[in-house]
């Protein structure tokens, strides 16, 4: 307020602010901090003894093979994931977008999975792709194609696929929003000018279009990169990380090790890994909203 | 544009069409396989339900203690959605109205927030909720919801109040209103658009979470819909039906909502991303 306009931090501000800074600081900010501590630990989560092991948990990290197989789990389901999202995500942005009649209902379908929670979607899925009695084989089995019938979560070299498939059919409807919302902000102007100028189809979307929804892209790739290295509930309750540790991502291998083997010091040290990867894709997502995006 | 349909739209319809089946097959799957019975689900999982069957409910709530857990999950959403209603825009007007360095800090310092991943600070967060006394207590999750919303939400409402004409609160404050009436009486009204994106954004992370429910509640009696939901995958493979129905009781709450306030989850969405 102009009026009241001062330098330091007034009563009336403070009190406003207070609860929310407590509670993020309680309930957020201090755990984390404690986190990097116990990184440092063998705490196992139960005893109220804590041992200081220095940077054994990092060592494990860089030199055991479930680290390492985690986090190629974990690269491969990212990239898998957002790649297809955003490619799925655009087309039926734009099919919704050109669709002539029931825009609405078809927006809503596409969303629908985006409602549903990860372990129900899960739980869903896997009897889909149950081997006996799912829709996968049942399917197959009509087509007079029972070769091809799976064990699909249970075949080791499918399983991450599989996952992906879950994770990408709730995961694209809100990708969908974002691309739809930025397609709906080019203005018309420019894509009759270009039309008029004789621009094909094909030129107009990737002389005009493209460069205008390149915000939409940073933003979307960096969401569906970060929402993939947190995948949690599927995994869950579709496979257990399994068969072997051939679906253990870096967050399950961090819970497993912490509530299944009682080694929570390990599993904060995972954890402070998972960070630094987050806030180097944050950092390069900046970069890259500020050198790309054209302003209209 | 002619009045004419060109063959062009009408392929795209169907294409639309079919694609729009294959997302929301997994849905009807879901529901259809809520009234069949499990002999039918094993035996014919394509098939449409015969006749409506709602023994699977019944014994939903017979088995289970379901209706608990119905319970629980609307009190953990709708205690935590009241809370980060009064709280979070009030953190955001502090911030925004009274510009300084320490309310620039805090600003940061909420946002940082947004990067910190649950998992990594789970196990220390347990820990401390056994220390004040809140796991196995519904207010533990309710104040972690509460903090786990502060980051995103403040940078919506400062963004949005940002906006808001500074002119009517003033005029508020020359009639007499304290800051607190000017802001619950005067600009928080102004904010509807904001709260509504953040309610519906927040409500359905709340309604699906898992792990914190799963975690903090361990106890049988507390208990959230997808908690029990998680149990049934592991005990009862014998008895889809009866995890079928649970699901569908999940999900169609979700699915009224949206309906209802379809242009609200549009406008989360891409206000979040805006600003992401």
């Amino acid at each position: 307020m102009n009026t009241t306009k001062k330098k330091g931090f007034d009563t009336v501000a403070f009190t406003f602010i207070a609860p929310a800074f407590i509670f993020f600081t309680l309930f957020i900010i201090i755990p984390t901090v404690s986190s990097v501590y116990y990184s440092f630990t063998s705490w196992d989560g139960v005893s109220p003894v804590v041992n200081f092991v220095g940077a054994a948990n990092y060592k494990e990290i860089f030199t055991s093979t479930r680290f390492s197989n985690a986090l190629r789990n974990t690269v491969i389901l990212t990239f898998f994931i957002s790649i297809v999202e955003n490619a799925m995500a655009l087309g039926l942005a734009l099919i919704v977008d050109n669709v002539k009649w029931g825009k609405n209902f078809f927006r809503s379908a596409f969303y629908i999975p985006v409602l549903i929670s990860g372990i129900v979607s899960g739980f869903i899925w896997k009897i889909m792709y149950n081997y006996n009695f799912g829709i996968f084989n049942a399917v197959l089995e009509n087509l007079r194609l029972s070769n091809l019938k799976q064990d699909w979560l249970g075949n080791a070299s499918l399983t991450l696929l599989m996952i992906g498939l879950v994770l990408i059919w709730k995961g694209v409807g809100y990708y969908m929003i974002i691309y739809l919302a930025s397609l709906q902000s080019v203005s018309p102007d420019l894509i009759e000018a270009a039309q008029i100028d004789g621009a094909s189809p094909v030129q107009r979307f990737k002389a005009i279009t493209i460069p205008l929804i390149s915000g939409a892209f940073t933003i979307n790739f960096t969401l569906s990169l970060i929402n993939g290295l947190k995948v949690f509930d599927q995994i869950n309750v579709m496979t257990d990380g399994g068969p072997g540790f051939t679906s253990e991502t870096l967050v399950y291998l961090l819970y497993k090790v912490g509530f299944n083997e009682g080694r929570q010091g390990f599993g904060t040290a995972v954890g402070i890994m998972l960070l630094f990867i987050i806030i180097i894709l944050n950092t390069v997502q900046q970069k890259f909203l500020k050198s790309r995006e054209v302003q209209m | 544009m002619g009045r004419k349909v060109k063959p062009g739209s009408i392929i795209l319809l169907v294409v639309t069409i079919l694609l729009a089946f294959l997302f929301i097959y997994p849905v009807l799957f879901a529901l259809m396989s809520a009234f069949k019975s499990n002999g039918d689900i094993l035996k014919s999982p394509i098939a449409f339900p015969t006749s409506l069957y709602i023994q699977n409910f019944r014994d939903l709530f017979a088995q289970s203690d379901f209706a608990r857990a119905i319970l629980n999950s609307v009190f953990l959403t709708v205690v935590s959605e009241i809370l980060i209603v009064c709280i979070v825009p009030m953190a955001a007007y502090g911030i925004e109205r009274r510009k300084s360095r320490t309310t620039a800090f805090i600003y940061i310092y909420f946002l940082a927030g947004m990067m910190i991943p649950f998992h990594l600070y789970m196990f220390p967060l347990f820990k401390e909720m056994k220390m004040l006394h809140l796991f196995g207590n519904m207010a533990g999750p309710i104040l972690c919801y509460i903090s786990g919303s502060i980051a995103f939400g403040s940078l919506l409402y400062c963004s949005f109040l940002k906006g808001v004409p500074l002119e009517i609160e003033e005029a508020a404050m020359i009639d007499g209103c304290t800051p607190f009436q000017t802001f619950w009486k005067v600009t928080f009204p102004l904010l509807g658009p904001c709260t509504g994106s953040m309610v519906i954004l927040n409500g359905l992370g709340i309604w699906n979470d898992y792990l914190m429910p799963y975690l903090v509640l361990p106890s049988g009696k507390a208990k959230t819909i997808t908690v029990e939901i998680a149990g049934f995958v592991g005990q009862y493979t014998a008895r889809w039906d009866i995890v079928f129905a649970g699901t569908v009781i999940s999900i169609v709450p979700a699915l009224i909502i949206f309906c209802m306030f379809q242009k609200y989850f549009v406008k989360g969405i891409t206000a979040g991303a805006a600003k992401g």
